[in-house]
């Protein structure tokens, strides 16, 4: 049945007829009569609302004429609504309205790019200084973890190796495992014109040891194990669970972070070096595939390069690499505010923003390392 | 034995985050051994009133105190209260006997076995002696609030705050928890404070109380609940005892 708002003017009063199906399923077809019926009241002082036609109404639909009759309330407009044969629409105009006037009207701002950049800008400071204050925290939680060993949770440690390294390591390993085929490709497709091809097994060496290695694998550890952690704390901050910890006397961060770091410090090195060993398989499977060198000739050139330098490159940066993954991770973990939604958000930006803290590190390295000629 | 002394103490507190003020010259004390209740409506600050209770927030501006000392944020030591939260707040991978048991496993040298045994005695004590090891995603809500009340018992602590302990629960849940809390007041001697709006349970376990109202930003009635409801000339402490009208004026006095 269609909807439809009748409207007769008499005098300076006017008489409004819904006739129809004011409901779900007619909402927009309503919505779009409001503004023609409040412009043909023009200049009228009062309003009859006649629901006598009315074949049916709904709460939304009650909402809908609710909301033309509260505007022309405040446009001064006197209103009456006259029942006639349906007490119940009546009933239900009337609790529409009553609720109408408790609860003021939001409007939410459209924020447009400019805004959107302003709040990012005005939201740096307190940003940053969460972050100081939680790095703050976790510093000051290590010589009192020290001292108190039980306000840390070690019987969690098995199930945070596991969880953050063990479990991870099919991941990283595949990961590594194609990062030397690629290497290899690579090599042989730039070194070969040259007649260098003895070199490749060396690239995949300085590669994968000194580079690639630490950052892939604490990409995807970041992107794995950060999001888990992320969403561990955060989903534990909205249930309360933080809170009762601190009021059992314990602190988070000594309790929850530390272990976490731990872990992941103990952990990150080591399938770093299961993947620099990958890699190498991945760089020899290329290299003998595509080429006529022997896997003995490519293992002998690979050994003849991996030097004591390219070890201890190669194990210096990761446990920096997972300390920043954990603390990224549990930080956000700890900050998250709201409900389901807002787990989600703070995860995701714990994992955007512990990869790019893992570039940067390297980077760092990387610079450092070639400063000091190492 | 009962002392002068009031159990807990707050004096002009002022809660609020920058021009934004929730509540201020928020003054009142809680006798040992009473059960208080803070009550009002949607809005008015009574979570966030309890949250500066236990100290989870620092106030900026006026001062709470326990037993006399210091503010709940300074305690270094064993925290003298034990806290149930809205939803329970157990820990979902331990299960409710480790739950139980990680507050003695912070404070005391005490043994497995024997933490364990703590741990089912306070089970016991509040009707879930047979699910020691179940997972908090195992057991019902009403349970999940019994065994967050278990284990905030666990340090045996003289003072309990409970964060709306009947929400969300049945009329017959409703009622065997707030048996629970008037056995932990009669018997036990416990201070306990509670938020709720739940009316039943007011006026079944609640001697004092305080009414909070959001326009007023602070408190609008002190004293007994029942006199209250039966004497208070304010319409809005009238209404939220009696659950009638819309009159949400608050007027002067209590």
């Amino acid at each position: 049945m269609a909807v439809a708002i009748r409207v007769y003017r008499e005098g300076n009063g006017a008489r409004l007829v819904p006739t129809g199906t004011f409901d779900l399923g007619h909402t927009m077809a309503a919505t779009r009569l409001l503004p023609d019926v409040k412009a043909r009241l023009h200049g009228c002082v009062s309003v009859d609302v006649d629901l006598a036609e009315l074949e049916q109404i709904d709460g939304t639909g009650a909402a809908l004429l609710a909301q033309l009759l509260d505007r022309l309330d405040a446009d001064g407009l006197q209103i009456r609504v006259t029942e006639g044969p349906n007490p119940e629409a009546a009933r239900l105009l009337a609790l529409s309205r009553q609720r109408g006037r408790h609860l003021p009207i939001r409007k939410v701002a459209m924020q447009n790019l400019m805004a959107r950049i302003g709040k990012l800008a005005m939201d740096m400071p307190q940003k940053a200084t969460e972050a100081f204050d939680f790095t703050g925290r976790c510093a000051a939680a290590l010589p009192r973890a020290a001292a108190t060993p039980r306000s840390l949770d070690w019987a969690s440690m098995p199930r945070l190796v596991q969880e953050v390294g063990a479990d991870a390591l099919p991941v990283t390993s595949a990961a590594n495992l194609l990062v030397g085929v690629i290497i290899g490709f690579l090599g042989i497709s730039q070194l070969e014109p040259f007649g260098a091809l003895s070199k490749v097994p060396a690239l995949v060496v300085v590669a994968h040891f000194r580079e690639l290695g630490p950052l892939v694998t604490a990409i995807v550890v970041a992107g794995r194990s950060g999001a888990g952690l992320a969403s561990e704390l955060a989903t534990m901050k909205v249930s309360e669970e933080i809170d009762a910890f601190r009021t059992l006397g314990f602190d988070p961060v000594r309790w929850l972070v530390v272990p976490r770091c731990f872990a992941l410090i103990v952990t990150l090195p080591l399938l770093t070096w299961i993947g620099d060993l990958l890699a190498l398989l991945g760089g020899m499977f290329a290299t003998t595939t595509l080429t006529s060198m022997s896997p003995r000739t490519y293992l002998a050139l690979t050994a003849n390069n991996v030097t004591v330098t390219h070890l201890f490159v190669s194990l210096t940066k990761p446990p920096f690499l997972a300390l920043a993954i954990g603390l990224v991770a549990c930080g956000h973990g700890l900050a998250t505010r709201g409900g389901a939604a807002a787990v989600g958000r703070r995860t995701t930006t714990a994992v955007v923003q512990s990869i790019f803290a893992v570039i940067l590190i390297s980077a760092v390295f990387t610079f450092f390392f070639a400063l000091i000629g190492v | 034995m009962a002392t002068l002394a009031p159990h807990i103490s707050v004096d002009d507190l002022r809660i609020g985050w920058g021009t934004r003020v929730l509540m201020e010259h928020v003054s009142f004390q809680v006798k040992r051994g009473s059960t208080f209740a803070i009550l009002g409506g949607s809005g008015s600050g009574k979570s966030t009133l309890l949250r500066y209770l236990i100290g989870l927030e620092r106030p900026e501006t006026g001062r709470i105190t326990i037993d006399g000392v210091g503010a709940p944020h300074q305690y270094e030591g064993v925290p003298p209260f034990g806290v149930l939260f809205q939803s329970g707040a157990l820990f979902s991978s331990m299960t409710l006997a480790e739950n139980l048991a990680l507050p003695l496993t912070r404070w005391t040298s005490i043994n497995e076995v024997v933490k364990r045994e703590l741990a089912q005695s306070k089970l016991d004590l509040v009707g879930l002696g047979a699910f020691p090891d179940y997972l908090p995603g195992e057991i019902s809500g009403g349970m999940k609030k019994r065994a967050g009340i278990a284990r905030a018992l666990m340090l045996d602590p003289r003072l309990l705050f409970f964060d709306e302990p009947s929400a969300g629960l049945d009329p017959i849940s409703a009622f065997e928890l707030d048996e629970l809390i008037l056995a932990l007041s009669r018997d036990l001697g416990i201070t306990i404070i509670l938020v709720t709006h739940e009316l039943p349970s007011i006026f079944l376990v609640a001697n004092q109380c305080i009414v909070l109202e959001k326009s007023a930003k602070g408190i609008v009635a002190t004293g007994d609940p029942r006199k209250l409801r039966d004497e208070s000339k304010i319409p809005f402490v009238h209404n939220f005892f009696t659950r009638s009208g819309a009159d949400r004026s608050t007027g002067q006095g209590g």
